[in-house]
C-alpha cells in the first residue's frame, strides 16, 4: 500500500485511513493493531479489494490492483484471500461444508468434479478437520465455533492464495481453541509461503501469531508504530503502544496487582487531532509542536519506525518479561529498563526464561 | 463418595469475615437439566459454590460450560426448557424456590441485579437513558423517597462508571458507543442499590483499552459501593486482573475452585484443565515459547465422555480417569480440586 488514504464519505472531514503506507513479503507474517473503529478491517478490505481507496494505491506483485483485467485480474483475486472475524456468520448456514468448500474448487478448476472428494479431503486433513465425507456432508450449525472458523480458514487456502487476511479470526473463539487456530495460520505461511496480515486488537495475541515477523500499530487510521514484533511488545516507542501493552489484562494476579499500582490513569477520551500528531489529544506527552505539526516516522531501531517527536519520553514497559511469581513476596517487579528491583535494595534481572531465586 | 459437594455453609471462603457471616448466595449442589429422556444434558452439574459479602467471584469456564446457565440460576431466570432439577440457591439463606413471586421480583431487581452478556444491546432504540432508568424507578417505587433522589443516585453512578450524565441521560443508545453502553447497562443495573451484581461475560467484544476501562471501573464500584461481584467469562487474564475467588467450570461441572492465588499459584494443586488453560493464553509477558494449545475440543455435554470429562484432553490422565468421575476434594484453607491425580500426589484425604 503506498499512501492509501480512505473515506467512505467526502462529507466527513477525517478519513478512515489518512496516507498508511505498508509492504507485506512473500511469506511474511505482519500483524495490525488498533482499537474499535481505528480503521484495521478498512485497510484488510482494501488489500482484498473490496473497497477501492480514495486516493493512494494498493499494489500486489507490484501491479495496482485496481489496473488488473481479465486473466490477470481473476489471478490476483484468488491470490489474495480474507478469513472473517465471526464463524458464525461467515458461513452459508444452506450449504454443506462440501458445497461450501467445492465450489471455489470447481469453479476455479482446482478440482474436477470425479476428484473433487478427495481434494475436500485432503483440504480437511490440512486444517485438522475429520477428514471424512460424513463430515462434508454436515452443515455449520452442526459444527463448533473452532470447527467452523476452520472451514474458514480451508475456503481461504483451498484456492492457493500468496496472502490470506486474517480479520480478528480468534476473538470469537474459545480460549483454549485460540492458539490452535493461530498455529494452523501460522503453519501455512512457514510450510507454503503464503503471506499473512494478521488484524487483531489483543497484542498477547498478535505476539503469538507474528513471532519473527512484523507489527504495525495503528490509531485512528495513522500508522503510529511498526516494527519486529518482539522489539516492538519489548521496547514501544509510541506512546499509544505503551498505553496497549499497559492495558493488556494478564493472568497472574501478582503481576497485574503490581501492574495496577503503577500504571497511570488513562484517557480514552480526546478526539484524535485533525491538524497535529493524530494521538496529541491524549497523549501524555505531547506539547505545542505535537499539536501543530503531523510527526513523520523516524527509524529508532532495525526496522522499527515511530511517527513521534518525543519517543524517548515513553517509559520502558514494565511487562518485558520481569516475570516473578509476586503473590504476597517482598519483590518488586516494577520494571526500570526491563531488569526488576528488588525491595531488599539489591537489584536483579528477572527475565522470561530465566532463574531467579530469592531467599529470605 | 460425596462427588461435588463443595461444604457451601462451612464456606470455602478465605476472606477473614468469611467464617462469621453467611454467605450472601450459596449454590447448593445444583443440577440445572434442559429437555427430557435419553436426549437431555446436564449444563450444569452437582454444582456447589458461596459467595461471601463483598466478594469478587469468577465464574470461568468455555463456551457451553454452564457458565451462563449457573448465573442464570443465581437468579432464578433459566430460560426454558431448562430447569433446575436438584438442589438450590440461597439469597441470604432463603432459597430461591421458595419465595413468592413477588420476593423473588424484588430480589431479582433490588438484592441482585444481572448484567447481561452484551448488554450493550439491551437498550430501547426509541427511548432514552433517561427513560430507561425512570422505568426502573417506578417499577420499583419502595427504593427511593422520591424519583428525583433515585435520578441523582443514577447521576453518582454514571460518575462511577466514568460517564458524563448531562450527556447521557438525554442519550439514545444509538447515539452511544458499545463501551459506553456496556457501562451505562451497569449503572442501570446498580440503580436499585442491589447487594450483588451478577455480570455475564463483562469484557468479552470489547477492544484491549475498553476491558482495562472495565477492570478499573468493576474495581472502584467494588470498592464506593461495597457490592459484592459476581461475573462469568472466559478470561483468565480478566480473572488474573479483577477477582478475588474463582470457580473454573468445564462441561458442566465445577473443576476446581479457591482464591485467585490458589488458582494461579505454578507448582501448587491444581486441576490439568485450569493449568493447560492458563498456558493457552498467548499474553505480553513472559515467553512466547511457554504458551501451548490445548488439544482435542470441549466435549458435547449430550455424549460425554465416561470418567473424567476433561481425561481425554488430560496430560495427565490415568486408567481411572476414564473409569470414575473424579470427587471435588477440599483442602484445609477450602481450595477444591476434582483430580483424581492431583489429589493423589498431593495427599489430600479422601472424604
Amino acid at each position: 500500500m503506498d499512501n492509501v488514504t480512505h473515506r467512505y464519505s467526502a462529507a466527513v472531514a477525517r478519513p478512515v485511513l489518512d496516507r498508511v503506507s505498508l509492504a507485506i513479503r512473500a511469506s511474511e507474517v505482519v500483524s495490525l493493531v488498533g482499537e474499535s473503529g481505528c480503521g484495521k478491517t478498512t485497510l484488510g478490505k482494501l488489500i482484498a479489494g473490496l473497497e477501492r481507496p480514495s486516493s493512494g494505491r494498493v499494489r500486489f506483485g507490484g501491479r495496482d490492483i485496481w489496473s488488473l483485467r481479465g486473466k490477470e485480474a481473476k489471478a490476483w483475486r484468488l491470490s489474495v484471500q480474507l478469513v472473517h472475524q465471526d464463524p458464525y456468520a461467515s458461513l452459508n448456514p444452506g450449504l454443506t461444508i462440501g458445497s461450501t468448500l467445492g465450489a471455489g474448487l470447481v469453479h476455479n478448476k482446482l478440482a474436477r468434479h470425479h476428484d473433487l472428494q478427495e481434494h475436500l479431503v485432503a483440504l480437511m486433513r490440512q486444517v485438522g478437520l475429520d477428514a471424512t465425507p460424513e463430515f462434508l456432508r454436515r452443515y455449520p450449525h452442526q459444527l463448533s465455533g473452532g470447527q467452523r472458523q476452520r472451514v474458514a480458514i480451508a475456503r481461504a487456502i483451498s484456492v492457493r492464495p500468496q496472502l490470506v487476511v486474517a480479520d480478528e479470526v480468534t476473538s470469537m473463539l474459545d480460549v483454549s481453541l485460540r492458539v490452535s487456530i493461530l498455529d494452523l495460520l501460522r503453519s501455512f505461511s512457514e510450510e507454503r509461503g503464503v503471506a499473512s496480515l494478521f488484524i487483531s486488537h489483543d497484542l498477547g495475541v498478535v505476539r503469538y501469531f507474528s513471532q519473527g515477523g512484523r507489527i504495525l500499530i495503528m490509531f485512528y487510521g495513522v500508522v503510529v508504530e511498526e516494527g519486529p514484533t518482539e522489539e516492538v511488545i519489548a521496547h514501544p516507542r509510541h506512546p499509544y503502544t505503551y498505553l496497549l501493552l499497559e492495558a493488556v489484562p494478564v493472568p497472574n494476579p501478582g503481576l497485574a496487582r503490581q501492574r495496577a499500582a503503577a500504571r497511570a490513569s488513562e484517557v480514552l477520551e480526546g478526539e484524535p487531532s485533525g491538524t497535529g500528531c493524530v494521538y496529541s489529544n491524549r497523549c501524555p506527552f505531547a506539547e505545542a509542536k505535537c499539536r501543530d505539526s503531523r510527526p513523520e516516522a523516524v527509524e529508532v531501531g532495525v526496522g522499527h519506525w515511530v511517527a513521534c517527536y518525543f519517543p524517548e519520553r515513553v517509559p520502558a514497559v514494565g511487562s518485558v518479561p520481569p516475570v516473578g511469581e509476586g503473590s504476597g513476596g517482598p519483590l518488586d517487579v516494577r520494571s526500570h529498563e526491563g531488569g526488576a528491583k528488588l525491595v531488599g535494595g539489591s537489584t536483579g534481572d528477572v527475565r522470561a526464561g530465566g532463574i531467579a531465586s530469592v531467599d529470605g | 463418595m460425596s462427588i461435588g459437594r463443595g461444604e457451601p455453609a462451612s464456606g470455602a471462603g478465605t476472606s477473614p469475615a468469611a467464617g462469621l457471616a453467611r454467605p450472601i448466595l450459596e449454590v447448593d449442589n445444583l443440577t440445572v437439566t434442559f429437555g427430557d429422556g435419553p436426549g437431555s444434558v446436564r449444563a450444569v452439574d452437582e454444582v456447589s459454590l458461596a459467595v461471601e459479602t463483598g466478594d469478587i467471584y469468577a465464574i470461568v469456564g468455555e463456551s457451553g460450560c454452564g457458565k451462563s446457565t449457573l448465573a442464570y440460576a443465581l437468579l432464578d431466570i433459566i430460560p426454558p426448557p431448562g430447569r433446575v432439577t436438584s438442589g438450590e440457591v440461597r439469597f441470604k439463606g432463603r432459597s430461591l424456590s421458595q419465595m413468592s413471586r413477588g420476593e423473588l421480583n424484588r430480589v431479582r431487581a433490588a438484592e441482585v441485579a444481572m448484567v447481561f452478556q452484551a448488554a450493550m444491546n439491551a437498550f430501547h432504540p426509541v427511548i432514552t437513558i433517561g427513560a430507561h432508568v425512570d422505568h426502573t424507578l417506578q417499577a420499583h417505587p419502595e427504593v427511593f423517597a422520591s424519583r428525583s433522589e433515585g435520578r441523582e443516585y443514577f447521576r453518582y453512578l454514571l460518575n462511577l462508571v466514568r460517564l458524563r450524565p448531562e450527556r447521557t441521560w438525554d442519550a439514545y443508545e444509538s447515539q452511544l458507543s458499545g463501551g459506553m453502553k456496556q457501562r451505562v447497562a451497569i449503572a442501570l443495573a446498580l440503580v436499585l442499590k442491589p447487594s450483588v451484581v451478577v455480570l455475564d461475560e463483562p469484557t468479552t467484544a470489547l477492544d484491549v483499552l475498553n476491558q482495562r476501562l472495565m477492570i478499573d471501573i468493576l474495581a472502584d464500584l467494588h470498592r464506593s459501593l461495597g457490592v459484592s461481584i459476581v461475573f462469568v467469562t472466559h478470561d483468565l487474564a480478566l480473572v488474573a486482573e479483577l477477582a478475588g475467588r474463582v470457580a473454573v467450570m468445564y462441561a458442566g461441572r465445577l473443576v476446581e475452585s479457591g482464591t485467585v492465588d490458589e488458582i494461579f499459584a505454578s507448582g501448587g494443586r491444581r486441576h490439568p484443565y485450569v493449568t493447560a488453560l492458563t498456558a493457552a493464553i498467548p499474553t505480553v509477558v513472559g515467553a512466547v515459547s511457554d504458551v501451548r494449545p490445548i488439544p482435542g475440543e470441549v466435549p458435547n455435554l449430550a455424549q460425554l465422555p465416561p470418567g473424567c470429562r476433561f481425561s481425554p484432553r488430560c496430560a495427565l490422565a490415568e486408567p481411572i480417569c476414564q473409569e470414575q468421575e473424579p470427587a471435588l476434594l477440599q483442602d484445609d484453607r477450602g481450595h477444591l480440586v476434582a483430580c483424581h491425580v492431583a489429589n493423589r500426589l498431593l495427599g489430600v484425604p479422601s472424604k
